[in-house]
């Protein structure tokens, strides 16, 4: 760990890596063609404070497609049909005496048995439920976890443990993390970007923008969401009458004042300011860019499903591959309306028309670009779902047992790891905590759990918390 | 690497002699050892621990003693520091190593004798005698004194002072967020006095400027925002609380007496009404209105937050860690957590805290005026006796209840109530909006019904959809052509659709508004009679007088002839709102009428108008809304939905119409009553009386502030929650205490209140908050504590730079000797004073290189240079623009957002409303707090969201920040206007750049400056001479009016001169 490093996290007062690393380079020349993601990343595999690795990294890049609301593990990943020969029967007491439910507390118990078929697909032979079939046709490159746990019951507190590793604010984010430890690879976008869609079935619970933050690390690590309505990055774009070549004058201009200063103070934040709106530039010039899919063939919209702009699931996986290409490090898809306190039977149905094609889409684009090897694409959400049902045929918050389905950078393919018990209640076998999750996102990224760690009120605070996670060997290639 | 052993050697190094237990052995000790070998009971391993001399040189159970004083090589901890492998200590997988150089220090203090200290934090504040230094040239006051010292041993002298300019502006920005005007400058400048700085202190000091900045600090540490923090995040009830601690820091309020105002302001004698406001400090926490959540739980995540609150804020401890387990660090257990949140244990309170509805927010203070008051008197009274006429007039005896039944059920049964909808022949939107009349063709329709979305495409049957533009304010003129009849009410559905961002309801917002609704009739060849309203009801169920649940937005203010109240909803998840408007006397059309409905949206609340929407109306003057379900239509089997859910009356009276008396529940008897009362002729006028004083005193009360507030109730049992674990009820019930290593209080066996607590947090025998306090404070003034961790003074806090200065200040704090005469305990502005006037503060902040041994400048031998807060980078940019509206206090306000900001908040769903006028300019403490998505030009730079607890903020240095100074709309605007100002100052470039600078830096442009500047502005200058166009579009950017006799491109272009001096490093740097 570079001690310096987190002495100016405590310190509050961050200098950009701009002010040892990039020095003042003639704005002109950012402007240009920027080198390739693939021929910048040759160069080094870490610019964070995790310098060198921890492990030989598998992944250099994250996806991470986040099922908002809670996705039913019991019609996605996870087949039970002793769930469905119960079905209308009282849930034994067994499983259910003494634990946390939500909005089912006091109420009868009663199993809900899968509402849609399963389905064996690819040559691992996995159960998926058959509302999936383009998932289904990339089984074998992907490793579904069947026994992930959580223990936050209510959305917002469930999302804020699974993107912190704490329900306590103001920790950061795994993607904070993971661009804290190994930096960007690319300085012309941010290297953690967020996309958020909506899409049909299911209440669309709020997702806070403390998802990705950067918490007590600098914001600049925070992660920059990309919107699909008004400016794609915030501020990004000029002001009205102001064309680029205005804006980058206007730059060049405030540059060369802060030069002045620059030449008697010796004052790193200015030499990191001046680093900053050079920066700022090359984002407000390369992101028009990212956005513009009009240099995508028909076949690969087609085989998303995107409309380029609708910001749909789709178009934001579509995204996703562009700004995995691009460089940035860590991208987080939100998908929200998985929130089925009622009708889980018709609602997946929506979920799947728009969560099916484009995620099977971006994995086997990932494949055919020779990008899934180092990029790890994850699929999962806060929770999942109760074996019992909910109102008309809905499901609960279900927090003991669920399905996480991972592909590429390093995690073996074609593979189930885990279980829960006959009716899905409880991760039976292999429970895999969500530190346990994070701790091994992060090893296949070279990074040791335990050592990513800043001193926040005396305590050395990490993303697997003060217990730490351990590494699911198992389900590494 | 560099930097830190510098640092460490001028800190820690000073005197080579002796090791000190404190200063050399404590903090190794605690990052390496305690965490197994400290106070944690449970987490202690091999019996063995180190924090407490008596166990460290006792032998454990193994036989083995840790420490044996004076014989190194006997102790056991030495052997094993040294050791290799396995035996090795810190073990490898605690990831900790010790360097040689520690190794030798804890060998070192073993062979001296192993003296223990107690934790500085932990002693009792004493005041350190002030070091006489010879040379008086540098002493202003004793911080001085105290810094010099250190100085003077490091062989470090201290930078020169700061030249006046550079002075006025850090302290202006330091005491009050703002700039030193002009004027202020050259009255400074020209001032020869030598106390010309302390008067200019003493000016700041008593200006609101200086109590707005001191209150945008608290505001942090007592994690004060305007919504609830979790799921739908709605807004709080809380500015009220804001101005008090504006008004507390204006009068210089002493902070004993602040502190016992905020914990136990209700439980004070005689408590104030601004005591009850000060105690919504309490209150202050997030809370969740997410349906499902467990209430035990989130009571657990509310009382734990206040815990934490109390001890960052208070005790700079980080008492929060002991939540789950004995501190691991400092002398907590687990026990003093639970302890201290039995404190709170009092709050009347619900773990579901709801965020609508007559109940929302729980406890609640209404601040009225004294002509509020008797407003408010007047009106109850009123209504008082209204309701009693009512309620007199209304009996009936049951006989003829049962005649009225029955004709209602046949009348009912004949179609007589039911409402007719329209299709109108026109529609159209006055300000710019396009509506379209959906009738025959279908259109798409999504909505939300039992949990899921529906998407149901028939035919529109009458609805009107607005699209294209989105006016803030629109007004629509729908012509109706009914056929004959005779119609006594005219009603309006408002169709609930996913694609309305306000709340599925509205263009814009959170809520639709409807200012007013008028109707007129048009006969052929005769001038339109203007038709009027005579009661306003809408769909709730029961039909009670009272007919919305937000009585701020009450239906008959949609026929009150008032613009500015206004019907409306806010939440309304799955319902379709049904106004019905009941004719002032009944109107009867022929084949060739039409009747003309206007809908008036003329909030000031941006584009909360209605997006959808059909027209109806009925010839019963009774009929009732039809039910507000916004799926019946696609339940009905009846395509044009004419005849199952339009039937006029409500679903309860219509299942009690349908049972025997004797078999209706509640809801159903008092809902056929409450119909039989507002159908009864008869009664119609006493019940119009009625519903008219409800209404006035729904939107009296909602013009009157309210706040949360503290109310005291028997407190329930705390109980120590094993591994924090909420469910777990199997640990032992605790007392109020506060943590016992830090004494106990004397309560004469009663429980201990929040009052005990506050009057022992600003005690003399409670060593910490001083301390905590002026550390906080120093920050401030210097970007970096004596201490740097300024949420914990304990063990693995840093220990401070200066300790006995920070005594010092602490002991002056509490008990000033200093000899101004206003002075008091707890002054707060006394020590900020004596602070900004020592001559440490009024150094030059030049020279950062100079001297490799302090860097980082702990010993302050130079001021600091730092960026300013978020609220201050836009506060500056206003008041120099000329833009600032400066009002004390009041609601808060909210500038423009970027759109789509919120898109991913729900319940309800919303959009951005900007304020109007003058709000659009007020200081950035007054902005709208939205925890979960904080404004982003706060967030840019660094303002914490205040979910939690926060002091000692970042100061980050983005790309983010560039974008947001150089294209945020705010900033643009100020640009502009800045340059506005500068053209009427004068004629020449030069003259205006000077003005720019004079205002925006405090200074004048070098030459080089001047004609980098120039160069800019003679670039634009032709760029938008050419495109004059392009210059009217950056012009138009704001609220404010471009002065009409002005050349916009030579406007635009020293605008865009303006917005270069705005994103200077020096514009927003303090130094």
């Amino acid at each position: 760990m570079n001690e310096s490093l987190v002495r100016e996290i405590s310190r509050r007062t961050f200098l950009g890596r701009g002010a040892a690393g990039l020095g003042i380079v003639a704005l002109n020349s950012l402007i240009g063609p920027r080198l390739s993601a693939a021929a910048q990343t040759a160069a080094r595999p870490s610019n964070g404070v995790v310098n060198p690795l921890d492990f030989p990294p598998k992944a250099r890049r994250v996806i991470f497609l986040y099922q908002a609301g809670g996705p039913s593990h019991l019609e996605t990943f996870d087949y039970k049909p002793k769930l469905a020969d119960l079905n209308g029967t009282p849930m034994p007491e067994s499983l259910t005496r003494g634990q946390q439910i939500a909005q089912l507390q006091g109420q009868k118990l009663m199993c809900l048995g899968p509402t849609h078929g399963f389905k064996r697909f690819g040559d691992s032979g996995q159960d998926v439920c058959e509302l999936f079939p383009h998932i289904g046709g990339i089984i074998d490159e992907t490793c579904v976890v069947r026994s992930m746990w959580t223990e936050q019951i209510n959305h917002d507190p469930a999302h804020t443990f699974m993107n912190s590793g704490s329900i306590i604010t103001g920790r950061p984010s795994m993607g904070s993390w993971i661009l804290y430890g190994l930096g960007a690879e690319v300085d012309n976008l941010p290297g953690f970007v967020v996309l958020v869609s909506q899409g049909n079935g299911g209440q669309m619970q709020p997702i806070a923008a403390r998802q990705w933050s950067a918490g007590l690390l600098p914001s600049r690590f925070q992660g920059v969401r990309f919107n699909s309505v008004g400016d794609p990055v915030l501020y990004i774009r000029n002001p009205p009458g102001v064309t680029g070549e205005m804006q980058r004058d206007s730059i060049q201009t405030i540059t060369a004042l802060n030069e002045i200063g620059n030449r008697t103070l010796h004052d790193p934040e200015l030499q990191t300011r001046i680093a900053q709106y050079e920066m700022a530039f090359r984002m407000q010039t390369s992101v028009p860019g990212l956005l513009d899919m009009s240099s995508e063939p028909a076949h690969i919209l087609e085989m998303y499903g995107a409309k380029p702009g609708d910001g749909s699931f789709a178009s934001n996986c579509l995204l996703a591959r562009r700004l995995a290409e691009r460089g940035v490090r860590f991208i987080q898809l939100y998908h929200r309306d998985w929130d089925h306190h009622s009708d889980v039977r018709n609602n997946l149905v929506f979920k799947a028309q728009e969560v099916d094609k484009p995620t099977a889409a971006l994995i086997a684009d990932l494949k055919q670009r020779g990008m899934l090897d180092d990029t790890l694409v994850i699929w999962g959400g806060e929770f999942g779902r109760t074996p019992m049902s909910q109102g008309r045929g809905g499901r609960d918050h279900h927090i003991k047992g669920f399905s996480y389905m991972l592909a590429g950078g390093g995690i073996k393919k074609g593979f189930t790891y885990g279980a829960t018990d006959d009716l899905g209640y409880a991760a039976v076998e292999h429970p895999v905590s969500v530190h346990d999750f994070h701790a091994t996102m992060l090893y296949l990224l070279g990074i040791d759990a335990a050592k990513l760690a800043v001193k926040y009120q005396g305590l050395d605070v990490r993303l697997t918390g003060p217990e730490g996670g351990t590494v699911v060997r198992d389900i590494l290639a | 690497m560099v930097g830190l052993f510098a640092c460490v050697a001028v800190v820690a190094g000073q005197e080579p002699g002796r090791t000190s237990f404190n200063r050399d052995i404590r903090p190794i000790m605690s990052d390496t050892c305690f965490k197994c070998h400290g106070p944690d009971r449970n987490a202690r391993k091999a019996d063995m621990r180190l924090d407490v001399r008596e166990e460290a040189i006792k032998p454990t159970r193994g036989g083995r003693v840790p420490i044996v004083p004076g014989d190194p090589e006997s102790s056991e901890i030495v052997r094993r520091i040294f050791a290799d492998g396995a035996r090795m200590m810190p073990p490898a997988y605690s990831h900790k190593t010790l360097t040689a150089a520690q190794k030798d220090t804890i060998r070192r203090w073993v062979g001296e004798g192993a003296v223990y200290e107690g934790h500085w934090a932990y002693q009792p504040v004493t005041r350190p005698s002030v070091p006489a230094i010879a040379d008086t040239s540098r002493i202003r006051n004793p911080i001085d004194a105290f810094i010099q010292d250190r100085l003077r041993r490091e062989g470090l002298t201290s930078a020169p002072p700061a030249d006046k300019r550079t002075l006025l502006r850090r302290v202006s920005l330091d005491l009050t967020g703002l700039l030193p005007a002009p004027d202020e400058m050259r009255a400074f400048l020209a001032d020869p006095a030598p106390d010309a700085y302390e008067k200019a202190v003493d000016r700041l000091l008593s200006t609101r400027a200086y109590a707005e900045q001191r209150t945008m600090r608290w505001l942090d540490a007592v994690r004060y925002g305007d919504t609830a923090g979790f799921h739908g995040d709605n807004p709080i009830p809380a500015w009220p609380y804001r101005d008090y601690v504006l008004n507390a820091f204006l009068e210089n309020r002493p902070f004993d007496r602040f502190t016992r105002e905020q914990i136990a302001g209700d439980l004070l004698p005689r408590a104030t009404v601004e005591q009850r406001v000060a105690s919504a400090y309490n209150r202050l926490n997030r809370t969740s209105a997410e349906g499902g959540l467990q209430p035990k739980e989130y009571l657990a995540k509310y009382g734990a937050d206040r815990v934490r609150t109390v001890s960052t804020v208070w005790l700079g401890s980080t008492l929060g860690c002991a939540e789950c387990h004995d501190h691991k660090f400092d002398p907590f257990l687990s026990k003093d957590f639970y302890a201290m949140k039995a404190f709170f244990a009092d709050i009347q309170e619900t773990g579901l805290v709801p965020d609508r509805g007559a109940r929302a927010w729980g406890a609640q203070l209404a601040l009225p005026t004294d002509a509020q008051k008797a407003a408010l008197a007047d009106v109850d009274a009123k209504l008082a006796a209204a309701r009693a006429r009512l309620d007199a007039a209304s009996t009936m005896k049951p006989s003829d209840e049962e005649t009225w039944e029955n004709e209602l059920k046949d009348r009912w049964q004949a179609g007589a109530l039911a409402w007719t909808w329209q299709h109108p022949i026109a529609a159209r939107a006055v300000n710019g909006a396009t509506l379209t009349v959906y009738d025959q063709e279908a259109i798409e329709s999504n909505f939300y019904l039992d949990g899921s979305l529906k998407t149901d495409r028939k035919p529109g049957d009458g609805l009107v959809v607005a699209s294209g533009a989105n006016p803030d304010r629109e007004t629509y003129v729908v012509t109706l052509k009914p056929g004959p009849g005779d119609w006594n009410q005219v009603g309006l559905e408002v169709v609930q659709d996913e694609s309305l961002p306000g709340a599925r309801y509205a263009r814009g917002a959170d809520r639709f508004l409807l200012s007013e609704v008028e109707a007129e009739l048009v006969e052929p060849g005769q001038p339109p009679r203007r038709l009027s309203f005579a009661m306003a009801t809408v769909n709730d169920t029961p039909p009670a007088v009272s007919s919305t649940n937000d009585p701020s937005m009450p239906p008959p203010a949609a026929i009150d002839g008032n613009q500015k109240t206004a019907w409306g909803i806010r939440f309304g998840e799955a319902r379709n709102p049904f106004l019905a408007l009941r004719l002032s006397e009944p109107v009867r059309t022929t084949a060739d009428s039409t009747i003309v409905v206007t809908l008036r949206h003329e909030s000031d609340l941006r584009r909360a108008v209605i997006g959808r929407f059909r027209l109806a109306l009925a010839h019963d003057p009774f009929a009732w809304p039809p039910t507000g379900d916004a799926g019946r239509r696609l339940r009905s089997r009846d395509q044009s939905g004419k005849t199952t859910w339009a039937s006029g009356l409500s679903e309860d009276v219509m299942r009690a119409l349908r049972r025997p008396a004797e078999d209706r529940d509640q809801a159903e008897t008092a809902a056929l009553r409450d119909y039989l009362i507002l159908s009864n002729p008869a009664l119609t006028d006493l019940y119009q009386e009625v519903q008219r004083l409800e209404t006035e005193r729904g939107l009296l009360d909602a013009s009157i502030p309210h706040v949360v507030t503290t109310v005291a109730t028997e407190p329930p049992a705390t109980r120590i929650l094993p591994r924090a674990n909420w469910m777990d009820d199997s640990g032992p019930i605790v007392e109020p205490a506060i943590p016992r290593f830090l004494g106990a209080l004397d309560t004469k066996g009663e429980r201990a209140s929040r009052l005990d607590l506050a009057n022992w947090l600003v005690s003399s025998a409670n060593p910490l908050t001083a301390r905590t306090f002026v550390n906080r404070v120093w920050r401030e003034f210097f970007g970096i504590g004596l201490s740097r961790t300024l949420d914990d003074l304990g063990s693995q806090g840093e220990w401070p730079t200066h300790q006995e200065l920070l005594d010092w200040l602490a002991s002056e704090f509490m008990h000033p000797e200093g000899q101004r005469e206003s002075t008091h305990d707890w002054d707060v502005r006394h020590v900020i004073r004596l602070i900004v006037t020592s001559d440490t503060y009024r150094q030059s902040s030049r020279g950062i290189s100079r001297d490799d041994k302090d860097p980082e400048n702990r010993l302050f031998s130079r001021q600091n240079r730092f960026r300013i807060d978020a609220e201050n980078v836009r506060d500056i940019a206003l008041q120099v623009s000329g833009l600032l509206r400066e009002r004390f206090g009041g609601p808060s306000v909210n500038p423009p957002e970027p759109p789509g900001y919120l898109g991913a908040l729900n319940f309800p769903k919303r959009e951005y409303s900007a304020s109007h006028g003058d709000d659009l300019y007020r200081r950035g403490l007054y902005t709208t707090w939205q925890r979960t998505y904080l404004h982003p030009s706060l967030l840019n730079f660094d303002a914490p969201p205040r979910e939690e607890c926060m002091v000692g903020r970042g100061t980050s240095n983005t790309p983010l920040q560039a974008l947001d100074l150089l294209n945020d709309p705010i900033y643009v605007e100020a640009a502009r206007v800045f340059a506005q100002q500068a053209i009427a100052s004068g004629a020449s470039f030069n003259g205006q750049l000077e003005w720019i600078f004079d205002r925006a830096l405090n200074r004048a442009p070098t030459g080089e400056e001047r004609s980098i500047l120039r160069g800019l502005y003679d670039r634009n200058l032709k760029a938008f001479t050419a495109n004059v166009s392009s210059a009217r579009e950056l012009l138009a950017e704001g609220e404010t009016p471009v002065p009409p006799n002005v050349n916009p491109a030579r406007l635009a272009a020293l605008g865009m001169v303006a917005r270069a001096v705005l994103n200077l490093h020096e514009f927003i740097t303090r130094n």
